[in-house]
């Protein structure tokens, strides 16, 4: 049976479609659920990928208004009972706000940030490669995902400077929650480009069950996207080539696998 | 040379959405409120010789205070007021730039936000009510510290 997938949308939200198309390009039945229908919509669900965009203007702090939203209360609530989560740019700001990443301190008290770039939170945007930084079987989230796998996203954000108190990034580090740094197209690693505390792109919890990604995948994962040319080169004019997956499509077929997707498989 | 800290509160004059949306959240955490007010704080360090001239130039730079919508106050300290918390990054950082090019005199400049929240009479919570806000939503630790 396909797994059925909530993009939750808060006002605010910009990435909700592209987010929906990637998802239901690996085989899940992805829907957006807009805040007008409430939690109780969400609870359905058998998984959830929060979207990029700026939930509530970003006022207060980039995902401090929506981590407490009513649809939050039903993410938190699927998250703690296992289900899988995933939150995407601004979606990771508001899981981190939410303390479902990295999970260390209660619900709503959040231990860790992506802060504002270290610029004074100059917005990027940016073609970049993230690597898969623990052992695949450390992130369920994502499984299938190969080791150390390579993939490419677009960064876009003015906040996503991963930042904690000094003693917690030890625990982050020693803990396995960096789930993805940033690298090179080769995986060799390079300093996160907006200053990111252990030059981290992605932060997961302790079971592995929610992971928090900066860079955008979605807007990487169909060959009329990709930045570096040799696909997109062989596409031109071939429609179907040109609309065909890859690049960061990769991510969401790893999570369809992990959601025992019968189309991932 | 002397340093002098001088403190500016910029407030909205139009409807704040921001903080509307604050006290919207907050009453839904369960407090008991009658409303929220939210100001940009700028602070100066300047050369005490440059100081008398700083009011009027804070008030030319538009990307700090736009006279159509916005209220500028000068403080008489650089510490939140009675019943107010600023919100500052935990580094205090100062800003790279304000305006176009620099500022005579001026050595560094902070921005913080102040709150101030209010009771259904219109006046200041409890300072046990206004710190249980910072801890449950105003303040993130990891990269903030609340200013008391």
């Amino acid at each position: 049976m396909t797994a059925r997938v909530a993009v939750p949308v808060f006002p605010g939200t910009n990435s909700e479609d592209e987010t929906v198309r990637a998802l239901q390009a690996a085989g899940l039945a992805a829907e957006a659920v807009h805040w007008s229908r409430g939690g109780a919509a969400l609870r359905a669900f058998d998984a959830y990928v929060l979207p990029g965009g700026f939930a509530y203007e970003d006022r207060v702090r980039a995902g401090a208004v929506a981590a407490h939203d009513e649809l939050t209360d039903a993410v938190i609530e699927a998250a703690q009972a296992g289900k899988f989560v995933l939150g995407i740019c601004n979606g990771a700001q508001i899981l981190l706000e939410a303390g479902l990443v990295p999970g260390t301190g209660p619900i709503r008290r959040p231990t860790a940030a992506f802060a504002p770039n270290r610029d004074g939170g100059r917005f990027m945007c940016r073609h970049v490669y993230v690597r898969l930084a623990v052992a695949p079987e450390r992130l369920p989230v994502l499984g299938g995902l190969a080791a150390s796998a390579v993939i490419p996203m677009w960064v876009s954000h003015g906040d996503g400077r991963l930042a904690a108190a000094p003693d917690e990034l030890v625990r982050l580090a020693a803990g396995g929650y960096v789930a993805f740094v940033y690298s090179d197209a080769a995986g060799k690693p390079v300093p996160a480009p907006q200053g990111s505390a252990l030059d981290c792109a992605g932060l997961t919890n302790a079971a592995g069950t929610v992971l928090a990604i900066m860079p955008h995948p979605e807007r990487d994962a169909w060959t009329f996207m990709q930045r570096d040319g040799a696909a997109k080169l062989r596409a031109r004019g071939a429609t179907g080539a040109m609309l065909a997956p890859a690049g960061g499509s990769v991510f969401f077929s790893a999570f369809a696998q992990a959601l025992g997707s019968p189309a991932a498989r | 040379m002397a340093v002098l800290e001088r403190a500016f509160a910029v407030a909205l004059t139009i409807p704040d959405n921001e903080a509307f949306t604050a006290l919207e959240t907050l009453r839904r955490l369960g407090f008991a409120l009658g409303g929220v007010r939210r100001a940009d704080i700028w602070t100066f360090e300047v050369d005490a010789a440059a100081s008398a001239a700083l009011a009027g130039t804070v008030a030319t730079i538009e990307t700090v205070f736009n006279p159509n919508k916005h209220d500028l106050t000068e403080r008489p300290g650089a510490r939140p007021q009675a019943g107010e918390v600023w919100i500052a990054p935990s580094d205090d950082t100062a800003v790279g730039s304000v305006g176009r090019g620099s500022i005579p005199g001026v050595r560094a400049v902070r921005r913080r936000v102040a709150w101030q929240l209010l009771d259904d009479t219109g006046n200041s919570v409890e300072p046990h009510v206004l710190e249980r806000a910072v801890e449950t939503f105003l303040c993130n630790p990891a990269f903030q510290k609340a200013i008391r």
